[in-house]
């Protein structure tokens, strides 16, 4: 019983860290009190927006003409490829052809200086940006109009260092994609807020990042983290202890996941599982602690069944579900309310795929192995030796099992 | 290269998706030009009778909301996409046997043609209709769900002459008897899931028109395959 009462406790602690969340979450989305972000003089400085892109994102063509219809004085689009063979390539073409007006340049440049691959699709980019400053964009983000004059207002204070934004997950119709936007309106967005409010932790995601070309050169340009897998983690920290402020825009931005299958979430979540062990070490432990329903399905599965341990999972399950909720609302998810129900099955996945980094050190990303060490830093998966065979064997015996279908 | 696909089933009969979400998938990928080809099923045996009584079919009675709801998407995929949707259908005469089963597209379609009626009337009125004719999955397939429909490959000497091209390649599966025939061929995805996005398709070299794009397949000069993947 006394074990019960540990993992209770346990759960508590979960849920008291839902309820900071919640706060947290909530002062970023609350409406801005009048004159609020007014200090500085509305400027309008030209912008580089750098869109590396690799294949076909769900939405690409509608992600990518967002960007297009800013409400915005002058701005550049520059989409970064590393071959004319990427199916991105045809939709860039399209969407440069429907807006003949708009200052929109193709980068198509194989670019192998790094390991990581979406950094070298940036470096090609960088070198084209006419302006002064740059905003790095991922390709599964779709923005409204004001997006841009929203988050640039804050760069006219010259503390600040680096912009980036909240993100919502939306349009999801299968059911990877509807567990990847529970999880990124509940935890991911959560955890940013409360990182951000309680600890003044920059906790920087790659989907938007505004920041000048000096602070980038500062801290080595991108060449400083090519052989980096959180990039945008690392660039935040180091423009932080340059001194300078990195700021959470509390406009939030869409990360559109329609189509996902299951099995790309669990490979997205267990490689940014990896990079939070790697970077974090030891902070990585309450992350596992603080998920509540995990913790109060242990007892129900692990210990003689009781009352109790049943009252305390489906308890915790109907907190969890209701805050979700609560956070879907408030960023303005568009997820059909019965589908919070999937919450709880979500956070037993998480839960379980928090132990992978703990057991492995390899990262399949974009199609590269690797693997990832200290801070991110990755390298390249051994061709010689016994490592070489495990993906061998895996491979083999997928092959095998695709064959005996036939 | 025109990137196409000619072969995509929407919920008018046993696609997943319905019309519009259909296009914008094919439109947000960068597609230049689709056929979207519901089945119109023959009612003269038990198995069609289910596909009617399921709605799997495009009938006489819904057919003209089915051309004028895809007319309309195509206008708003030309705008948005500047791609080319085509209406079609796919003739599917399903038998308890693979040798008497067989699927064709008729791409470009006017007005309704029944599937219950013989293949020389089918023939006769896509081409009265100036509508391509298409052998779909005309060999052997891989998948054990799908059911072969070898009855226009097993009477090919008879029907060769009427049929515009064939496919060499279905989803996953590649025919390779139509290449040593050495038939006019197209490739694509028989769409019935988002998945099958990803799948075989037809690049074709011409201009973005119906009548060119029925040329170029007709003549089956500047076509090519290409396995579609992200």
């Amino acid at each position: 019983m006394i074990l019960f009462w540990i993992f209770a406790g346990i759960t508590l602690f979960g849920i008291i860290g839902y309820l900071f969340q919640m706060i947290a979450v909530r002062s970023y989305t609350a409406p801005p009190h009048s004159g609020e972000g007014m200090r500085f003089p509305r400027s309008f400085p030209p912008v580089s927006i750098l869109k590396p892109l690799k294949g076909l994102d769900d939405g690409l063509f509608d992600n990518l003409e967002s960007f297009c219809n800013l409400d915005y004085p002058e701005y550049e689009l520059i989409f970064a490829l590393q071959n004319q063979n990427d199916p991105a390539y045809k939709v860039v073409k399209k969407i440069k052809d429907k807006y003949p007006a708009r200052d929109i340049c193709i980068v198509v440049e194989h670019c192998d200086e790094g390991l990581n691959p979406k950094v070298n699709n940036l470096i090609p980019a960088y070198r084209k940006a006419k302006y002064d400053l740059i905003l790095i964009s991922d390709s599964n983000v779709r923005v409204e109009k004001d997006y841009l004059s929203d988050i640039s207002r804050h760069m006219a204070d010259a503390s600040v260092g680096l912009v980036s934004n909240m993100i919502r997950g939306i349009s999801g119709r299968s059911v990877g994609a509807v567990l990847e936007n529970l999880h990124l309106n509940s935890f991911i967005v959560g955890s940013v807020c409360f990182l951000d409010k309680y600890l003044r932790m920059p906790c920087v995601i790659g989907k938007s990042m505004l920041m000048r070309k000096d602070d980038l050169e500062a801290i080595g340009g991108f060449g400083a983290v090519k052989d980096l897998l959180a990039e945008d983690y690392i660039i935040g920290e180091r423009i932080h202890r340059l001194g300078k402020k990195v700021l959470l825009s509390n406009h939030v931005i869409n990360n559109v996941n329609e189509y996902w299958g299951v099995k790309k979430f669990i490979n997205r979540h267990t490689r940014w599982g990896k990079l939070r062990w790697k970077i974090g070490g030891a902070k990585y432990f309450p992350e596992l602690l603080s998920n509540a329903v995990f913790m109060s399905f242990i007892p129900l599965i692990f210990l003689p069944f009781t009352k109790l341990s049943l009252f305390l999972a489906a308890a915790t399950s109907v907190t969890k579900i209701a805050r979700d909720y609560y956070l879907g609302n408030r960023l303005g998810a568009d997820m059909h309310p019965l589908l919070y129900a999937f919450t709880p099955f979500k956070d037993l996945v998480i839960g379980s795929l928090w132990f992978v980094p703990v057991l492995s050190n390899t990262v399949a990303w974009r199609g590269n192995r690797y693997i990832i060490g200290k801070d991110s830093l990755l390298f390249p998966y051994p061709e010689t030796g016994l490592k070489v065979w495990r993906p061998r064997i895996v491979t083999a015996i997928k092959t095998r099992l695709a064959l005996s279908k036939y | 290269m025109l990137l196409c696909d000619f072969h995509i089933h929407t919920t008018y009969s046993d696609g997943s998706v319905e019309l519009k979400r259909t296009i914008d998938l094919f439109g947000q990928a960068g597609f230049d030009v689709i056929a979207i080809t519901d089945h119109v099923v023959n009612g003269d045996n038990p198995l069609g009778k289910l596909a009617h009584r399921f709605k799997y079919s495009v009938t006489a009675a819904n057919f003209s909301q089915y051309i004028s709801h895809i007319k309309e998407e195509a206008e708003r995929a030309r705008n948005k996409y500047d791609m080319l949707v085509i209406p079609g259908i796919e003739i599917t005469k399903n038998h308890l046997t693979s040798d008497n089963s067989a699927h064709m597209l008729i791409i470009d379609v006017q007005d309704f043609i029944p599937a219950c009626i013989s293949y020389e009337e089918i023939f006769l009125e896509a081409k009265k209709q100036s509508a391509l004719t298409i052998a779909c999955h005309p060999h052997y397939m891989s998948a054990k769900t799908d059911r072969d429909t070898l009855f226009l490959w097993n009477n090919r000497d008879k029907y060769a002459r009427f049929i515009d091209a064939w496919e060499i390649a279905n989803r996953d599966d590649v025919f390779n008897v139509i290449s040593l025939k050495k038939y006019p061929y197209i490739a694509n995805s028989d769409f019935h899931k988002p998945r099958h996005l990803y799948s075989w398709k037809t690049l074709l070299n011409c201009a973005k028109d119906v009548d060119s794009i029925k040329q170029c397949i007709r003549h089956n000069k500047g076509v090519a395959m290409t396995l579609f993947r992200n």
